[in-house]
């Protein structure tokens, strides 16, 4: 017997109708390479797969605006290679070129990634770092909202029941920003991310930061702006010294946000490290 | 459910669960065991396949998925007259084939490469075959059939 149906939606509003039949629990189905093993573990994980990684629109990856759209569906390879991501969100296309290999690359979707909130999602620290809203269609209408508010910890989600994330996009950062994306992992291809930093910022016209963005992975339960470092390298001249000390306040941030763990023996070093790291190749031209 | 797609060129239908992944309808249903099954969740490389010209893991692809496309494997890279083409020749020559387990999903990938970049680096093709594993020759042999190939291919073809 048939554990479960499998049916290719043509359109967006066509996907939202087939989740939301009456009777039948459907799943969106992009990637593949997530619930193909989630349905190893439980048969009963729905009666039926929606499949919308073939919708043009949801694949669609555009500049509008003066902000970037990106559908849900865009495999991690569609994304990092992409010109306008690649222009206005270097992190973003690192973050993507980090995913497992070129195979998982391939067919993974950032829908995907974020659907799933796993905790080691590559995309989700460089998506947080840009300010990424999600777009969410129910049967009752569209929704956005922040990514950071999307995703409430590891493998948790607010997406409504029936809701199906059509797209992502992020205001196209002030001209003079840069950004980054650093990732520690056990083996480098395929290792699952252990601990990631998403950093973007600019300098003004005296040479001093006038805006800096932190993100980590896998550090935190909830993903989000680390406000606080952020704040103390405004205004500050970037040298090796202020990004020491912004290491040092990720740390106790990390802390703060997580209690300390068995991981942090190794988390604390690498993360000082990495934050240090992301933000030298933020703030000085040439090193990146 | 009833699946049609391309397979090496040659239309194929077959009725199989919806369940069944791409790798189990290859192998099982069509009796093309070329391609391999290895660690059955994605990170050994060793089920490779091109659909519509992307590297794929089928043992993590529905075959439902592949419905309506294309797909490759590598009993579609041999020559019209089935001997070896060329990289398959330089895996041969260049000692990359031992236990030969993990070489179908190698030379998918080798080719996958090739496809998109004709002049790759040795870093590109450690890249590119990054999510394949050799547990036999420890990949110098394989980078090094690869990138003869690419240099030959250019001698013949300078355009490509
Ligand atoms: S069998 Fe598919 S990746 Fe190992
Ligand atoms: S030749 Fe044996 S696994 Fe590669």
């Amino acid at each position: 017997m048939e554990r479960f149906g499998y049916i290719r939606a043509a359109s967006v509003s066509e996907a939202v109708a087939l989740l939301n039949e009456p009777g039948l629990k459907s799943r969106a189905l992009a990637g593949s390479t997530d619930i193909i093993l989630q349905f190893r573990h439980d048969p009963h994980y729905c009666d039926r797969l929606v499949d919308i990684s073939l919708i043009p629109e949801l694949r669609r990856i555009e500049q509008r605006g003066g902000w970037v759209h990106i559908g849900a569906a865009a495999t991690f390879s569609d994304v990092m290679s992409n010109p306008s991501v690649i222009a206005s969100a270097m992190v973003l296309a690192q973050a993507c070129r980090a995913v497992g290999a070129v195979q998982i690359r391939n067919m993974g979707t950032l829908g995907g990634n974020v659907a799933n909130a796993a905790a080691c999602a590559d995309s989700l620290p460089a998506l947080i770092c840009l300010d990424t809203v999600a777009n969410i269609l129910t049967p009752a209408g569209g929704q956005a909202l922040p990514v950071s508010q999307l995703v409430t910890g590891p493998n948790r989600t607010v997406l409504p029941p029936g809701g199906l994330l059509v797209s992502f996009s992020y205001p196209v950062p002030d001209s003079g920003s840069r950004s980054a994306f650093l990732k520690l992992g056990r083996r480098n291809a395929m290792a699952i991310s252990r601990l990631t930093v998403a950093a973007m910022g600019r300098l003004d016209e005296h040479g001093r930061v006038a805006e800096a963005r932190l993100v980590t992975g896998s550090a935190t339960p909830h993903i989000e702006r680390l406000i606080v470092v952020e704040q103390a390298l405004t205004g500050q001249q970037p040298c090796a010294e202020l990004y020491q000390h912004a290491a040092n306040l990720a740390v106790d941030e990390m802390i703060r946000l997580s209690g300390f763990r068995w991981s942090s023996e190794y988390k604390v070093p690498a993360l000082t490290a990495m934050t240090a790291r992301v933000f030298a190749q933020v703030f000085e031209v040439g090193e990146a | 459910m009833k699946l049609q797609f391309n397979l090496n060129g040659c239309h194929v239908e077959i009725e199989a669960p919806a369940d069944t992944s791409l790798l189990s309808v290859l192998r099982d249903y069509l009796g093309l065991t070329g391609t391999k099954e290895g660690c059955g969740v994605g990170e050994c490389g060793t089920c490779s396949v091109l659909l519509d010209g992307r590297l794929v893991n089928s043992c993590l692809t529905l075959a439902a998925q592949a419905s309506g496309r294309q797909v490759v494997t590598i009993e579609g890279m041999s020559l019209p007259d089935g001997s070896p083409n060329d990289l398959q020749q330089a895996f041969i020559q260049y000692g990359a084939v031992q236990c030969g387990f993990c070489t179908p999903g190698m030379v998918l990938a080798g080719e996958a490469l090739l496809a998109s970049n004709s002049q790759p680096t040795r870093l590109e093709i450690r890249e590119a075959i990054a999510g394949n594993l050799c547990r036999c020759t420890g990949y110098q042999q394989i980078v090094d059939a690869i990138q003869s190939t690419a240099q030959k291919r250019q001698e013949v073809n300078p355009n490509a």
